[in-house]
């Protein structure tokens, strides 16, 4: 409980400056508190599914990706409100039909099948770009960064709210037990494949419409940078690096890594990869559990 | 200890040295990002290396010309990783938190267009470089112009004029399904139509082809006088090794990008001899004074051929900022004014911008011919006369 009220304490801290930072005017930092935002929100929403099912997908950016499709292909013809929205939404069907195979198979076979279903959307959705005719397409108008910057603070928080919300009900202890042996918990009467279902399709919204407002600060979409896969890899490293514990772990790893990356590139920028690098194999060989998991060790030696 | 204190003094040194420099003459400091690692960094050298040269040329005439008072030239440079989105960041952060003096451009049609919005945010003029799509049009015009003479549909216009007048009848396409690519064969195949030429083979293939046999086969099967392949650097190397392995035999036979590349003919030889490409800009071009100077001077500085796309639209892009500061000064709205309405005096010859757009550079087609690329369309810049392949 005293951890929970330090947490609670801490996140409207962070929140309060985070809603702040717009009023300074500086774009800069605003730019790297959108970074962070975004990143939260990617991190999160992955762990909802991943983190507490152990089921890693590598392949999550797929729904940032169809999300940008859909903002790209809505936006002027839509209000930008709604065109955000069906970037959700189109994003949690896609998950639904995606998780009914897709969640069969467990292990390494999930990963590898994640990640290529990632590609096999980013080919797919080339080729009918290509089709059509379209090789690329500009936004114009796109609103500027501190509207943005506030959307992507909100996404943040609510799938914050979300994933705390998710440990603490029965759908998170179901998902839990779905991790700790699957069998068993199916004996036992939980619903796996529904579970793992939801879960798939709840973690799939917010990176749906994430991806449709990254899609508005760059202005310009483009399949294969919509569906990088660096991206899906990222999130993996930053829920590493957080560690999956509880809800502050993907907050505090991506805090790290945004932090970390913006030092270092512009300072290193030929030695930047090699030393993120070597960070995460020092962090998967000596914090396992990641910054949250020192922060828990430290908290119970107290 | 005493390690210590000698290096103390030695820094202290060097401090007193670099302030007496500074006060002599503050550098103008000019930002850009480029793609060093990702998808696009085995083309970053050719643009950074024009850069580099043209920064040499300038600080040893003196420095930069600015409104009357020469300065030296520094760049303040990051990383992109070949991403737009970094981009986007990198060049806010060149803009508010560096404050450089003048922007340079990055690499790519993707990331030039990613930053349109940041540098009219910030009334930042920049002249673009290495870009090349129809889409560039649709930019407001104001901050950003583009020097290129590669636009899509100028390119399928003029190809397909430039095949008719060599009496090509029939063409094989073969296309990446990278946007520019697609672009230019959305352009061409009408065109292609329209001149009564008809087109035996038309197939897109991946970005990362690895082989291309099953393609060329079916081209060879339908004997083609013209044979298009709207590659990036990677396949281009491929098409050209795997068209001499299966004697590809028509007489006419584009490369789109890569074949202007140093590397290219270093790697593969006489056998793309006569190989037609996309570019507007030849060393050989008499009517163009500092063409064969730059040409010269690159190869001394490293070894190889510039880009004759790329290198030359980089070095064009700051030759333009050049000229526009010389008479502007570093007033960011006087620069833009003189970037939209000075002709500029470049290494590929006159440039003036209408809207977004180079108005003057005509779209043109390079053939390597004995080692050198020569302009051979159109005939108003030409400086050899087309000659046909006759193999590899």
């Amino acid at each position: 409980m005293k951890t929970l009220s330090i947490d609670l304490v801490a996140g409207i801290v962070l929140l309060a400056a985070a809603l702040v930072l717009p009023l300074t005017g500086m774009d800069y930092l605003v730019g790297i508190a959108f970074n962070l935002a975004m990143w939260v929100a990617l991190t999160q929403s992955w762990s909802i599914l991943s983190a507490m099912t152990g089921y890693v997908s590598l392949g999550h950016v797929v729904f940032c990706g169809i999300g940008a499709y859909m903002v790209a292909l809505t936006t002027g013809s839509l209000p930008l409100a709604a065109s955000l929205g069906f970037a959700g939404l189109a994003a949690g069907v896609s998950a639904l039909v995606i998780g009914l195979p897709v969640l069969r198979v467990r292990g390494p076979y999930f990963v590898i099948l994640t990640f290529g279903l990632a590609e096999l959307v980013k080919n797919v959705i080339v080729q009918i770009e290509t089709g059509l005719g379209q090789f690329s397409r500009l936004i114009f108008d796109a609103p500027p960064l501190n509207s943005l910057y506030l959307v992507m603070l909100g996404l943040a928080v609510a799938v914050t709210v979300a994933a705390v919300f998710v440990r603490h009900s029965k759908l998170g202890r179901g998902l839990i037990a779905i991790r700790e042996n699957e069998e068993a918990a199916e004996a036992i009467g939980v619903p796996v494949i529904r579970l793992k279902l939801i879960a798939f399709v709840a973690a799939a919204i917010i990176p749906g419409i994430v991806g449709g407002v990254m899609l508005l600060r760059t202005s310009y979409f483009e399949a294969a940078q919509a569906f990088d896969p660096v991206i899906s890899f990222s999130i993996v490293t930053m829920a590493i690096v957080g560690g999956s514990g509880s809800a502050r772990g993907p907050i505090l790893g991506a805090f790290a890594f945004v932090l970390l990356s913006e030092l270092l590139w512009a300072r290193f920028p030929q030695l930047y990869m090699i030393i993120l690098g070597i960070l995460l194999i020092l962090f998967i060989l000596f914090v396992p559990r990641g910054l949250s998991g020192l922060l828990d060790r430290k908290e119970a030696r107290q | 200890m005493r390690l210590l204190t000698k290096l103390k003094s030695l820094v202290a040194a060097a401090a007193v040295v670099a302030a007496s420099v500074a006060q002599a003459e503050e550098p103008v400091r000019i930002g850009y990002s480029m793609s060093l690692t990702g998808l696009f960094a085995q083309a970053a050298p050719s643009q950074v290396n024009a850069f580099e040269l043209w920064k040499d040329k300038v600080n040893a005439a003196g420095g930069l010309d600015v409104a009357g008072t020469k300065r030296p030239v520094e760049f303040v440079t990051y990383d992109d990783q070949s991403n737009p989105a970094n981009a986007v960041r990198i060049y806010e952060k060149l803009i508010a938190e560096d404050k450089v003096d003048l922007l340079a451009a990055p690499w790519s049609t993707p990331i030039h267009l990613a930053l349109a919005p940041i540098l009219s945010r910030h009334k930042f003029p920049m002249v673009g470089n290495t870009a090349a799509s129809v889409q560039l049009r649709e930019i407001a015009p104001g901050y950003i112009w583009f020097p290129t003479a590669v636009i899509p549909d100028r390119v399928g216009e003029e190809l397909a004029a430039f095949m008719k007048s060599k009496d090509i009848k029939s063409a094989a396409i073969l296309s990446n399904v990278l946007p520019l690519s697609q672009e230019i064969k959305s352009f061409l195949v009408p065109a292609l139509e329209k001149h009564g030429i008809s087109i035996s083979v038309n197939e897109n293939y991946p970005p990362d082809i690895k082989d291309m046999t099953t393609l060329l086969t079916q081209v060879n099967e339908t004997a083609p006088d013209a044979v298009i392949v709207l590659s990036y650097p990677a396949d281009s190397f491929l098409f050209a090794a795997q068209a001499k392995e299966l004697g590809i035999k028509a007489p006419f036979v584009l490369s789109l990008i890569g074949a202007t590349f140093g590397s290219y003919q270093q790697a593969l030889g006489e056998s793309v001899n006569n190989m037609v490409t996309v570019g507007h800009w030849s060393p050989n071009q008499a009517d163009w004074p500092k063409a064969k100077p730059f040409f010269e001077a690159y190869k001394a500085k490293y070894n190889e051929a510039p880009d004759a796309l790329d290198s030359v639209l980089a070095y064009m892009s700051l030759e333009i900022l050049e000229q526009a500061v010389a008479k502007a000064g570093l007033d960011k709205e006087k620069i833009r004014e003189a970037v939209s309405t000075m002709t500029f005096d470049t290494i590929n010859g006159p440039v003036k911008f209408e809207g977004v757009q180079n108005s003057v550079t005509p779209t043109s087609f390079l053939q390597i011919q004995d080692g050198s690329l020569e302009l051979v369309w159109p005939d108003s810049v030409k400086t050899k006369d087309f000659r046909p392949k006759t193999g590899w």
